[in-house]
């Protein structure tokens, strides 16, 4: 099989890359282009472990190829940090919250809540528990990944208050 | 925010309540001593006041977590070396048979295959477990590959390298085994039969422990009532989000391995498998996706190793997730059997419990769980004539080993079912029924020990049931809620009679920061960075400042595996015990360079000052900061480096395997869950309204870690108790899917609320107690007991679904049409 | 959820299929990319039964990653822009690449078909629903799939395209056994039809799983329409997950005895009876056959009862 030549954009840098029809985008994210924030944890599409955002959406990376999404916009965990590494104000939440444990969830839950947080203004605690069904944790109860991302919601809302007046 | 209550900060007293004036001895057996009755009831009153702390105590969260949100943290599956090989494992497909032949040669053809090893190429083919042994197990070999005898499907058989995983996928479709099958035997007490087919060709007992106090047989004749119960427990499974995984190379004629391991020490048997000497075997352990225990026996090591050693290449290995489910090890599935006596007015007089545990196709740390399970079958109650048996019997099922609990987290279900089946006998409160029941410090328990910290479980259970509230309103006609609780004691560190020691090496640098160099592993609840926070205390050096290197044979002190909730009573008195005994070195110097007592020194953000001020001219009532005093220190040859091995406490007493007596445990966390559940009497679905978790930590050294373990516990607890269930037909299990593997989601459960109890009195640094155990024990007979109050009829089979729920309510409903009882019995099994 | 694939009891005896000797890299396959029906059906005709179409993805990559299928071919068809659910006459029609995402935010839909919005907020978390697609449901034919028992209760249609150009298909005649459906293999589907709600008409959907987010064990989706000016059921018709190889429809003698009737609560429970006892579902690893048939029953009569109550009627509580 020849391997193609593909053009990913992941996390805002356009990425060449030769892949087989067959190379899922997990196993070209994590293997070929580095980004070990993209993990592999059941390639059934039921943990939320290899979650990225597809244009905005999450999606399992484990579930699609990479030939697939060309001149797609691909965003992982390590995407939301700012300059000089700072922490998206969501991550410091999740630090300060206690909301990862042995982190192997984490960028899959802080994604999938990142994209909820872009797309609707104030969830509710039930609709956060409902975004996050997909995103299997092990350790922590999820409650405390509830406070973090309700935490930084509401320091949003504060913020955005502040920016109105 | 989730609802925590700190219950006491450290300094202020909590009243543990004193022992029942007059507890009788046992007047129905005359004969059975009762050991309580000797010592006078002991008064509980915590540790002294400590000085308030500066870190301990605060939920600042550092080091690790920081590369964890981020997405910067590098597990072992996420490192890469040129020319890195990848591997696939080729497992058995029969779990009982004989291997006829492996045929490798269309596999080998394949280009890109670069690797294979059978059983003939390992040098020494044998997996030795060396946690166990020398307490009366049978001894049964493992191999590390298959060679003429399948025991379990799954088991290995084949190892492959390929240049990319397709291709070694490819070559292991492409590896021909022939089997004979031969007859398997699949449930534990069908292997105790006279005619079962043998697992191994040693006997299918693995051990058999007892615990023997008093006389329990005596003690039951003469009670007033004997609560009779049998119990079922299923086989689970760890589901870490992080699959077994690690990279091997060679380095300098050194085997190296950086996996996802609990234990490095494993460096050793994996030298033995490849008959080299230890010193060419170097282990490094990976920050974990979670263990539980799942992680603590070998799981990739071996063949990974063994991979590295045939091609002389770097090779990493993932297991997928089907495989993991498919063959790692499980939680033993336990079948109890239980007999509580007791007064009319409630006291326990004897338990008598046999245990049966499926350990599946090799021991691995079977007999030390059901040693655990037997010497807990009892829980945080005072019983003075014991009488247990507990015993680890081999099957062609997958093997069973370490998952958090360790034996004595499936027992919960059992005496706390009895305990409220005994309340509901004899009409009594069931909270009375404990309270008049609880061990308290100085009791005696089954093992003939005496307990030497406070027992705060009543306290756990007063707060655990506070955080209920009002009582639910059924959301329908045929819905019934119902309220329950569950009460559990569960050890912190190993057993006793393994001496157990970790060691901890502190070097304070030339600018003042730390190092700190552990051979701990950390699986996620903070095991390196509590060792920051407890060295950043004692020396006063900010937290930013110090930086924790982990688990690594050649390059860190060892400090033994992360397991049995002992990482924080064994690496963390380490690490107290070296800042300590480093603090005490260097604290002359400054002392000197303050012009103040060495008493009046305080350490404090990365400074030395004096507490009082000196005369004056006689120093420097500023302070110096702690890079000058090192500074100070290497000019008069002071060292500020200290090594540092703390031993468990030693134990004096010895342990008689034949009855069970000696010392066995360090010391116990107890806790108390309590839950609301509303059934629905038409689908049999249970769904948990609210649900509360109170443990007493001794002191919290991190508050938001220490909740976090309750609430992350108590969830996969209530997986464990409703939807978790790894189902094996015949030796195979029936789906190995992740999505047919139900651990709770989001949107199952509501949220865990956590309420801490600090006795102040734990063996652990700062007189903490573990917590990491603890709270998976309680969940299983809260959810039990509150459907029993709800319908009337009493779950004795785990999980708990709806299913089983719809058969006891359509059974109980069947026996009250009948007319034999005017409702449905609530002791009826 | 439709993603389950795992094979059935009757699969796995007497062996498993041995996805547990690790293999999770994707056997190889050629990638073929189009941007018209047309060209998937070219496609299709060309690489024959080596090939399989790509939509969603969501059920069968899965399946490939446990090489429990091996196309040598993917035709990709997530390029084809397709449109937007829209009304036609008593209709509503959707275009069979319309994700699950976008049926819940589909104003059109919620007024057009509740009852499917109301079932596809059941199915799988947010990941599947963002990818997943109704004609890649149907065309994986599942029998836990939500969208197969509102299609049967509904009588829809569904809209396949293929070398001899378009024909429909009732829903009752699309599933025909375990992952089987009439789909043609040169065939792709490209739409579905579902009457549209409106007055007198009422819908309930109710499902059973073990967890959020699992697969159903039972699923009950139920459709009654109302005489005009009476409180008379004029039809009544029940689609059903979980209970066979694929979904089918609820006993049509049991449902069909309502018509005419202003049912009471018992009434509605003797229809939900003789329906569970028409079927013969079977022992899997998450239920038994026993309790299935035991929540069909319970859940065709709350899914009836609700649908009358819907469509404006009353039940009786005698």
């Amino acid at each position: 099989m020849t391997p193609q030549q593909v053009t990913l954009r992941v996390n805002g840098v356009l990425r060449d890359v030769l892949v087989a029809p067959s190379d899922t985008l997990l196993d070209v994210l994590h293997d070929r282009l580095g980004l070990k924030d993209v993990r592999y944890g059941c390639g059934e599409g039921v943990c939320g472990t290899c979650t990225v955002l597809l244009d905005g959406d999450p999606v399992s990376s484990c579930l699609m190829y990479a030939v697939q999404v060309e001149e797609r916009e691909i965003v992982t965990l390590l995407g939301l940090l700012g300059e000089d590494e700072a922490l998206h104000p969501l991550q410091e939440a999740f630090l300060r919250l206690g909301g990862s444990q042995c982190g192997f969830c984490t960028p899959g839950v802080i994604l999938t809540a990142y994209s909820l947080a872009e797309r609707t203004p104030r969830p509710s605690r039930d609709q956060i528990r409902y975004e996050l069904g997909g995103s299997l944790c092990r350790c922590t109860g999820y409650t405390k990944i509830f406070d973090a991302i309700e935490s930084y919601l509401e320091d949003r809302a504060c913020i955005e208050e502040q920016a109105l007046n | 925010m989730s609802d925590t209550t700190l219950v006491s900060r450290v300094g202020a007293p909590v009243v543990v309540p004193q022992a029942p004036p007059g507890r009788e001895p046992d007047v129905t057996a005359p004969q059975v001593p009762s050991p309580r009755d000797d010592k006078p009831p002991v008064i509980d009153t915590p540790a002294s006041a400590v000085a308030p702390m500066h870190v301990v105590g605060r939920p600042l969260a550092h080091h690790d977590f920081i590369d964890k949100v981020k997405g910067s943290i590098t597990y072992a599956a996420d490192w890469e070396l040129p020319g890195m090989l990848y591997a696939r494992i080729v497992r058995a497909t029969v779990p009982s048979g004989r291997i006829v032949s492996v045929d490798t040669d269309k596999a080998r053809s394949i280009r890109g295959v670069a690797a294979i090893v059978t059983a003939e190429d390992v040098p020494s083919n044998q997996l030795v477990e060396r946690a166990s042994g020398g307490l009366g197990e049978l001894l049964v070999a493992m191999p590390v590959l298959a060679h003429d005898r399948v025991r379990f499907a799954g088991e290995p058989i084949v190892l492959i390298a390929a240049e990319t995983q397709q291709i070694a996928d490819d070559a292991a479709e492409l590896v021909q085994i022939e089997y004979e099958e031969l007859p398997g035997v699949f449930d534990p007490e069908a292997a105790l039969l006279a005619d079962a087919p043998l697992v191994h060709d040693e006997g299918n007992v693995l051990v058999s422990w007892h615990i023997q106090r008093g006389d329990a047989q005596a003690a039951l004749e003469g009670a007033d009532v004997v609560i009779e119960g049998e119990y079922r427990t299923q086989h689970v499974e760890h589901a870490y989000l992080e699959p077994e995984a690690g990279v091997g190379w060679i380095e300098n004629d050194v085997i190296t391995l950086r996996v996802s391991t609990q234990i490095i020490e494993h460096a050793t048997e994996i030298a033995e498998i490849l008959a080299l000497p230890a010193n060419k075997v170097r282990v490094i352990a990976a920050y974990m996706g979670g263990g539980f225990g799942g992680k603590e026996d070998m799981t990739v090591e071996p063949y990974l190793a063994l991979l590295v050693w045939k091609s002389r290449r770097p090779v990493r290995m993932i297991w997928n997730r089907q495989e993991s489910v498919l063959a790692s090890t499980k939680r033993h599935p336990f079948v109890m059997r239980y007999k509580t006596g007791a007064t009319k007015d409630g006291h326990i007089v004897a338990q008598d419990v046999d245990i049966i545990g499926d350990a599946g196709a090799y021991p691995f740390l079977s007999a030390r769980i059901m040693f655990a399970g037997a010497a807990l079958s009892c829980g945080p109650y005072f019983t003075p004539n014991v009488a247990v048996r507990s015993r680890a019997v081999f099957t062609n099922n997958v093997p069973t080993s370490a998952f958090r609990g360790f034996g004595a987290m499936q027992v919960t279900l059992g005496y706390e079912s009895q305990m409220d089946r005994l309340a509901e006998t004899l009409g009594m409160d069931k909270v009375e029924v404990r309270r008049r029941n609880f061990l308290h410090k100085g009791d005696l328990i089954p093992t003939g020990e005496t307990l030497d910290t406070a027992v705060a479980v009543e306290e756990t259970l007063r707060r655990a049931l506070a955080r209920l509230g009002d009582k639910s309103v059924p959301s329908g006609p045929l819905k019934r809620v119902g309220r329950g609780f569950g009460c559990n004691m569960q050890p912190y560190g190993r057993t006793i009679w393994f001496r157990d020691r970790s060691s901890a090496w502190l070097s304070l640098q030339a600018d003042g920061t730390l190092l700190i160099r552990s051979g701990v592993t950390d699986f996620g609840a903070g095991q390196a960075a509590s060792l920051c926070q407890i060295a950043a205390e004692i020396l006063g050096v900010p937290l930013e400042r110090i930086s924790v290197y982990i688990g690594d044979t050649a390059l860190t002190p060892p400090a033994g595996g992360t397991f049995a909730t002992r990482q924080l009573y064994m690496s963390g008195n380490a690490v107290m015990k070296a800042a300590l005994s480093l603090r005490e070195r260097i604290v002359p110097v400054a002392a000197d360079a303050l012009g103040c007592a060495v008493a009046d020194v305080e350490f404090e953000d990365g400074r030395v000052i004096p507490a009082t001020s000196p005369g004056e001219g006689a120093g420097n009532p500023e302070g110096i900061s702690l890079g000058e005093l090192v500074r100070l220190c290497e000019a008069r040859s002071v060292d500020p480096t200290v090594l540092f091995v703390f031993h468990a406490e030693a134990n004096h007493r010895g342990f008689d395997p034949a009855t069970g007596q000696g010392g066995s445990f360090p010391d116990y966390t107890y806790g108390t869950h309590a839950a609301e559940v509303e059934v629905d009497l038409e689908t049999g679905e249970v769904q948990v309204l609210k649900y509360a978790a109170c443990h007493d930590v001794g002191r919290a050294i991190n508050p938001l870690r220490v909740e976090g373990q309750i609430q992350g516990g108590a969830m996969q607890g209530l997986g464990y108790a409703l939807m978790e269930e790894i189902v094996l037909d015949e030796g195979r299990i029936a789906s190995s899917l992740f999505a047919n593997y139900l651990i709770p989601t989001s949107d199952d459960m509501p949220d865990v609320m956590v309420d801490i109890v600090e006795s102040g009195e734990g063996k652990g640094p700062m007189n903490a107690r573990g917590i990491g155990e603890p709270p998976i024990g309680n969940s299983a007979p809260t959810i039990a007991n509150a459907i029993a109050d709800a319908i009337g009829c009493r779950p004795t089979r785990l999980p708990i679904t709806p299913e089983r729920v719809l058969d006891l309510i359509e059974a109980a409903n069947s026996k009250a049409a009948l007319g034999s009882t005017g409702r449905p019995d609530p002791a009826w099994r | 959820m439709t993603v389950t694939f795992g094979p059935t009891v009757d699969e796995l005896a007497p062996r498993p299929p041995a996805p547990e000797n690790g293999r999770r890299r994707d056997a190889a396959f050629e990638y073929v990319r189009v941007g018209s029906y047309d060209e998937a059906v070219e496609a299709l005709e060309h690489y024959g039964a080596r090939a399989k179409v790509l939509a969603g993805g969501q059920s069968l990559v899965p399946m490939m990653n446990l090489r429990l299928v091996r196309p040598g071919v993917l035709i990709d068809i997530n390029g084809i822009d397709a449109g937007q659910p829209y009304f036609e006459l008593d209709r509503l029609v959707l275009p069979a690449m319309t994700r699950y995402c976008e049926v819940l935010a589909s104003p059109t839909v919620s007024a057009g078909s509740p009852l499917l919005a109301a079932a596809v907020s059941r199915v799988g978390n947010v990941r599947v629903r963002n990818r997943g697609t109704l004609g890649g449901s149907l065309a994986q034919g599942e029998a836990t799939a939500e969208l197969g028992a509102v299609m049967l209760a509904l009588g829809s249609e569904i809209i396949v395209y293929g070398p001899r150009g378009y024909r429909t298909i009732a829903a009752e005649d699309f599933f025909l056994g375990y992952l089987t459906t009439s789909l043609q293999p040169e065939e792709v589907i490209t739409g579905l039809c579902l009457p549209l709600a409106r007055p007198r008409r009422g819908w309930s959907f109710h499902e059973m799983s073990r967890r959020s987010g699992s697969s159903a064990i039972v699923g009950v989706a139920a459709n009654v329409e109302l005489a005009p000016d009476g409180g008379e059921i004029s039809s009544a018709r029940l689609g059903l997950i979980g209970v066979a190889d694929r979904p089918v429809v609820g006993s049509f003698e049991a449902v069909s005895s309502l018509e005419g009737e202003v049912p009471t609560l018992a009434q509605l429970d003797a229809v939900a009876f003789a329906v569970a006892a028409a079927t013969c579902p079977v022992d899997d690893v998450q239920a038994s056959g026993s309790y299935r048939r035991r929540m069909v029953r319970v859940l065709a009569r709350r899914a009836l009862n609700e649908a009358v109550l819907r469509a404006g009627g009353r039940v009786g509580t005698a």
